[in-house]
């Protein structure tokens, strides 16, 4: 009799459950087509940018330049895990009404999309000798394919979640935290393969961009930034096989893709150590160059140096930006990138031409980019400051507005003085090889928004002090940004005139706004110190 | 547990708790070994740039950016012994980006010769001064605007052991040109509200928006940057410039005295 009862309840439970989880979640979760698909679903957010271009250009309009001065509060998840000194990273992935983020510390949530509350909670037991993710204990986010979830550790690890559940699938080693490994990136997902890169270019690392077997998580290729012995590339460095294997060339931001291409984009970190060069000469390939690389066999078919024989440690870990513009009377496949050293390029995606390197802060490190696509270098640090070595921006995404034609980033002015020394070179410990005095009283930031044809600057508003965060776009003709300061804030993208701003109470740092439409009601989504806002009319 | 028993155990676990914290003491280190040898504080310089400066900074003066704090002035505290700072450089700061670090004992303690190689010096030699005049001198001149032991005004910098921290000679400046260095928090501004109030106060804290000051009053005050007509940061510093005539170096000695005397 109990048994009965028991079978008729839990009948009772399934009749009543399924059709609300039917209605809740598409049971085999976005393929690639999907993700492909990019922006065409409103209510999803399935890759880091949106969609595989690295634009974060929105086709939503329901918040416009006329009403964004009505947006206000909707929700704010609190996470409970802090990240002293960096930020709240992560760029959080929707899809069926559930958002999927990560947090610092390898923290991890499903959310409502709708109210802010969670469904489940994942927390990595993080050993406690981290190296480079102790001082970093960032993450930008998941990656999805159908019911799974993917996120990279700071000790090194990629691993796979149950998306319904928060159960981990599988896990794989990338690296030995313990040499100076860490990894804090987004999984940029294909359909057939999990592309992750790894963090450590301040210790004995040697960098690297894997791609996985989603299923299996078994790796499928592997590209090395430092070329090994012998290998082209090589002669960009002493012949030295231990200098080679840290030569640094971390891979820490996320890669844009080209389906047609079948080419993925991926910037490339600084040379180990950062300031100090005497044990290197050379351009020191492929460190702060992008990459172009097959996505079948991660071969490279094309790569750019924008800064050669770094000692600045000007990482190009920056966001590429795919786009199809007119360049000079021809339509041209472009990739674009603001960069730390202060100049902001074009280049030819299907072959790496260079096309236009100008600068759009007062860097006086180059004069100009000449036309071979080398910088001309006139100030080594030697005649005055630098930009400091967070640059003239950072990794925070900027966006691309077609149409305008602009590429809008966070932009810093800040003033640093570079005294090298020679590091000790310490398994497991940072080698910077140096020092770097920046004058805090001089820096400043700006939103600046650039015509991509020329690079001139049509638009800035300025900030207090240098920023880190990023920035979105909307069809509607709205820039979303945020600031150092911990304002989130809506922007005329044709204009620059600031039409709205909120102060969330701590500073935006690494992270750039998502939108997505729930119900008839456009979401701005902006992760600022220990939560997740959510704004709508 | 009865009573002869309990008392029984009570006796074991506190001999218990004696041995223990006599071997711990026997064998952990409580001073800086190396706090003679002058190469321990270069060394531990090395050591500081490699590891430490990125958050920092390279003078050690710390990095507002990132809210690490100045280690210069970590010794002006009471608790901070070179025990003190050994600890936080192996265990870190839970719940901050402080890590702990795995060096080798003596590294760690070459890190704190260094640390205590850099730190401010303050005012080492006794001021030659009247403190009992100076205290009265503070308090017609000074008090209004700054504190001392928990009473003053706040317009200015608290000058509570302010000559640990900074010599007779930069405290006599700033007393005599005082819009020479203007410490963040207490850069003057002017404000002319829509109302047509003239503020004057000291910046708190600024965004693109908006504006927090303490006004000349020492009421804290926020104003939204778009409704203020005026705002003018070139301005001299909120402390007058006290001139001989005004306060003779006698005075000004008899002021640091008593401001030593406190410390």
């Amino acid at each position: 009799m109990k048994q009965l009862l028991i079978r008729v309840l839990l009948i009772s439970v399934s009749l009543v459950s399924w059709p609300t989880f039917i209605q809740a979640q598409d049971a085999d979760g976005p393929t690639f087509e999907d993700i492909l698909r990019g922006f065409e679903d409103p209510s999803r957010w399935l890759t880091y940018s949106g969609d595989y271009s690295g634009r974060r250009h929105s086709p939503l309009t329901q918040i416009t330049t006329d009403n964004v001065d009505q947006l206000r509060p909707a929700w704010t998840f609190q996470t409970g895990t802090t990240t002293r000194g960096r930020g709240f990273e992560t760029t959080p992935l929707l899809d069926d009404g559930v958002l999927y983020v990560t947090g610092s510390n390898n923290y991890a949530w499903a959310i409502d999309a709708r109210s802010g509350r969670s469904f489940w909670q994942y927390r990595r037991n993080l050993p406690d000798d981290l190296t480079y993710g102790a001082s970093a204990p960032v993450n930008r986010g998941f990656g999805m394919l159908g019911n799974q979830l993917f996120m990279v550790t700071l000790d090194a690890h990629l691993m796979s979640f149950d998306r319904r559940t928060g159960d981990v699938i599988w896990e794989r080693e990338l690296a030995d935290y313990q040499v100076g490994y860490s990894s804090t990136m987004a999984p940029l997902v294909l359909d057939n393969k999990v592309i992750v890169g790894i963090s450590g270019g301040e210790y004995q690392t040697r960098g690297f961009i894997d791609a996985f077997d989603p299923v299996l998580g078994e790796r499928i290729w592997r590209f090395n930034t430092i070329p090994g012995p012998g290998e082209t590339g090589s002669e960009t460095w002493p012949d030295d096989p231990a200098i080679l294997a840290g030569g640094g060339g971390g891979t820490w931001m996320n890669g844009s893709y080209d389906a047609d291409l079948n080419l993925i984009y991926w910037g490339i970190g600084n040379p180990n150590p950062d300031y100090y060069d005497e044990n290197r000469p050379g351009d020191n390939l492929y460190t702060d160059s992008i990459v172009a690389l097959d996505a079948n066999t991660g071969e490279m078919r094309w790569h750019y140096q924008f800064t050669p024989h770094d000692v600045n440690d000007w990482d190009s870990n920056h966001m590429p930006v795919l786009a199809n513009i007119e360049w000079q009377g021809q339509p041209r496949r472009v990739v674009m990138v603001g960069n730390r050293n202060g100049f902001f390029y074009v280049l030819d995606r299907v072959t790496g031409e260079f096309l236009l390197g100008e600068p759009f802060t007062a860097t006086t490190w180059a004069r100009e980019i000449g036309a071979d696509g080398r910088p001309i270098v006139v100030n080594d640090g030697s005649l005055g400051c630098l930009p400091d070595p967070w640059g003239s921006t950072n990794f925070y995404p900027p966006t691309f507005f077609p149409g305008l034609d602009l590429f809008i980033l966070t932009a810093r002015e800040t003033c640093a003085i570079y005294v090298p020394e020679e590091p000790a070179n310490t398994r497991g410990q940072a080698n910077f090889g140096g020092t770097v005095f920046i004058d805090s009283e001089q820096g400043y930031g700006a939103l600046r928004a650039l015509d991509v044809h020329s690079g001139e600057l049509e638009w800035e508003f300025t900030y207090p002090s240098p920023s880190f965060g990023g920035v979105m776009s909307t069809a509607s003709g709205l820039v979303f940004a945020g600031d150092h300061e911990g304002n989130f804030m809506a922007f005329d993208a044709a204009s620059g005139e600031n039409l709205w701003h909120y102060q969330t109470g701590s500073r935006i740092w690494g992270a750039a706004a998502i939108t997505y439409m729930l119900d008839g009601v456009q979401y701005v989504l902006i992760p600022s110190g220990t939560t997740l806002m959510a704004f709508a009319l | 547990m009865n009573g002869a028993r309990y008392l029984k155990h009570r006796r074991h676990l506190i001999l218990l708790i004696i041995i223990l914290l006599g071997a711990n003491g026997a064998f952990s280190q409580t001073v800086n070994p190396l706090a003679a040898d002058p190469r321990a504080a270069r060394a531990g310089g090395g050591i500081f740039r490699a590891q430490c400066a990125s958050c920092h900074g390279a003078d050690a003066k710390g990095i507002d950016i990132i809210d690490a704090p100045d280690l210069t002035l970590i010794w002006t505290r009471v608790e901070a012994t070179d025990q003190a700072v050994f600890q936080v450089i192996r265990s870190g700061i839970p719940g901050s980006i402080m890590p702990p670090h795995g060096f080798p004992d003596p590294e760690i303690w070459m890190l704190v010769s260094y640390l205590r190689s850099v730190a401010v010096t303050g005012t080492s030699k006794q001021i030659v001064g009247n403190s009992t005049r100076g205290s009265e001198l503070f308090q017609g001149n000074c008090s209004l605007c700054h504190r001392v032991d928990g009473s003053g005004g706040s317009l200015g910098p608290d000058l509570t052991a302010i000559t640990a921290r900074r010599t007779q000679a930069a405290l006599t400046d700033s007393i005599r040109n005082p819009s020479a260095n203007i410490a963040r928090r207490y850069k003057p501004v002017s404000l002319l509200t829509d109302a047509n109030e003239r503020v004057r106060g000291a910046i708190k804290s600024e965004d693109a928006f908006s504006i927090q000051v303490m006004d000349s009053n020492q009421v804290l005050r926020g104003f939204s940057k778009s409704a203020l007509r005026e705002l003018n940061r070139d301005e001299p510093s909120l402390m007058p410039a006290f001139s001989e005539r005004q306060l003779s170096e006698t005075d000004v000695n008899d002021i640091l005295s008593f401001l030593q005397s406190v410390r």
